[in-house]
């Protein structure tokens, strides 16, 4: 039987990566999501100016009447209702990322359709995971609802109610899967959840400004560790043991071992691979990313409860691509707080995802320069060309979401400590509203992962053996590694306790 | 629609021993990383994390 993986989808539509992103745009998915990222941010510093911008966000509370689920984010738009401020986050969102679609070279007509409907079934699936039965976690919010059992997944668990929506959609319903296709952007819609999470991030941290410190240190301490350790054994293990040539080795270790799918890019790109090499690549570093953002939750759930920050650091450093890890960060974060809850520790949010978040933000980074060093090896050693690898590549391919966290990070860092206490206490209201819209671009990464991840894909012709590769490297190695790098430098590490 | 059959791509690619420059990277990475990590962790140790 012969198979095939597809690398274009219809004529004259812009050729894409497995993660959904358009190889030749306007404007990258990287400058709109820092562009996007970085208004959001600057609206809701208005807040501290007594404007607020974005109390219309609507936000979703533990339900068992459905009536009472949904919400404006601020007292000053109760008017709206919760149906209105759900319908005032869907135009806004529309329009602000219909903009980007064009700047994306997308069918805007197809665009407008396609983001209608993933809003429609992501928002709905995450309402639905809010339901008490299943989100309910102290005693104390049972006897509220009037219930008696609960999943205890907490309102971030409702996540994986949106990931295994799109998970249908994607396996049973690929038709219409392919119809939305146009709005399914786990990348861009991540990338823009992290330019926001920097400033939330910021308000956290600078309560306890030295434990943040040490997290970061700690953070770059532990990817470089990923970095060298990880890609040397896959490299080999792919080399070695599975027989791959170097053209297929060196994208496949950099997928399996680094960041996924702009690893395994940006390295195809330093060896001078062709580019059907990455893109095959990348096409199985999503779907694993899935199986892994089902699993190594609930794991360190089950296992590291105890240890929220090894926990944290263990999905940025073992789950592939930004979307899934971040995502992954997040539910973990969800089922580690209830479960302490439950016994009645009550950690403050926002730290284990902020690990996982950093964690991964510090992995893009060096990306560019890990490809850059590959890119010197084989142009210069390997299959010597003309087209030598040069310095420039490096911020080429530098990540430029990663500037939006680091500004909104620093904004945020500065407001919440240098400034008079009446700017300063404002600021986490305003950040809390951003926070509230970065909720809702978490909701649609998880949906849209979900859409992206056709399991088929792992029964085509040839394609096996790519995932052998992946899946011994992956579960005999990367995870493993990952967890026992996070153990040494953050068990013992807790986060603060809530006030 | 462009298609690429990944079993065919596999047959065709040559085997390609690994070059010592390949045994060099694998080598110095690994390297690296375990003589760092052993560094590291001293120096975790040394300044632990404060709340």
């Amino acid at each position: 039987m012969r198979t095939a993986t597809k690398t274009a989808v219809w004529p004259g539509a812009a050729l894409r990566r497995a993660d959904n992103v358009e190889l030749a745009p306007r404007l990258s998915e990287d400058w709109l999501s820092l562009i996007i990222g970085l208004f959001i941010f600057v609206l809701a510093l208005a807040g501290i100016a007594n404007v607020d911008l974005l109390g219309w966000v609507v936000t979703t509370s533990v339900w068992n009447d459905v009536g009472k689920a949904l919400g404006p984010v601020s007292k000053s738009y109760a008017s709206l209702g919760g149906f209105g401020a759900l319908a005032a986050t869907y135009v806004a969102l529309l329009v602000l990322l219909s903009a980007a679609a064009v700047a994306l070279k997308s069918d805007l007509r197809k665009f407008v359709f396609a983001f209608t409907a993933v809003f429609s079934i992501a928002y709905a699936s995450w309402i639905v995971g809010n339901f008490a039965n299943f989100a309910a976690v102290t005693p104390a919010e049972l006897q509220k609802f009037g219930i008696t059992w609960s999943l205890k997944l907490t309102n971030e668990g409702a996540y994986i109610f949106a990931l295994i929506t799109g998970l249908v959609i994607a396996n049973v319903f690929p038709r219409f899967a392919e119809r939305i296709k146009e709005a399914v952007r786990p990348e861009l819609y991540i990338k823009i959840a992290i330019v926001i999470l920097g400033g939330f991030f910021a308000v956290t941290a600078a309560g306890k400004l030295s434990l943040a410190s040490s997290l970061l240190l700690r953070g770059v301490a532990a990817i470089i560790e990923a970095y060298l350790i990880y890609w040397a054994v896959v490299y080999f293990v792919a080399r070695r043991w599975f027989g791959f040539n170097r053209e297929w080795a060196a994208p496949l270790a950099s997928g399996i071992s680094i960041c996924g799918v702009s690893a395994a890019i940006a390295t195809g790109g330093a060896i001078r691979a062709r580019s059907m090499i990455p893109v095959l690549v990348s096409s199985l570093v999503v779907v694993f990313a899935v199986v892994e953002v089902l699993l190594l939750p609930l794991l360190a759930q089950t296992f590291l409860s105890h240890e929220p920050l090894v926990a944290g650091a263990w999905m940025g450093l073992a789950i592939k691509t930004d979307g899934a890890a971040v995502a992954g960060g997040a539910i973990t974060e969800s089922l580690i707080l209830a479960q302490n809850a439950a016994e009645g520790i009550r950690y403050q949010p926002g730290w284990i995802l902020g690990t996982a978040a950093t964690i991964k933000v510090f992995i893009d980074i060096f990306i560019g320069i890990w490809a850059f060093v590959l890119g010197y090896i084989w142009t210069n050693y390997i299959n010597r060309t003309s087209d030598k690898a040069s310095i420039r590549e490096i911020w080429e391919r530098f990540p430029k979401f990663v500037i939006g966290f680091v500004v909104t990070f620093v904004v945020g860092l500065y407001l919440a400590l240098a400034t008079p206490a009446d700017i300063a206490t404002k600021v986490p209201a305003a950040m809390g509203e951003a926070n509230t819209i970065r909720v809702v671009f978490f909701i649609l990464t998880f949906f849209s992962i979900g859409v992206l991840s056709n399991f088929k894909k792992l029964w085509q012709e040839g394609i096996g053996r790519l995932a052998a590769v992946y899946l011994v490297s992956l579960f005999g190695f990367v995870i493993w590694v990952g967890l026992l790098i996070s153990w040494l430098f953050f068990s013992g590490v807790k986060p603060p306790l809530a006030s | 629609m462009s298609q690429v059959n990944v079993g065919e791509e596999f047959r065709k690619a040559q085997a390609e021993p690994i070059l010592p420059i390949e045994k060099k990277l694998i080598g110095w990475s690994l390297g690296t990383g375990l003589v760092l990590l052993v560094i590291l962790v001293i120096v975790n140790h040394l300044f632990p994390a404060t709340i």
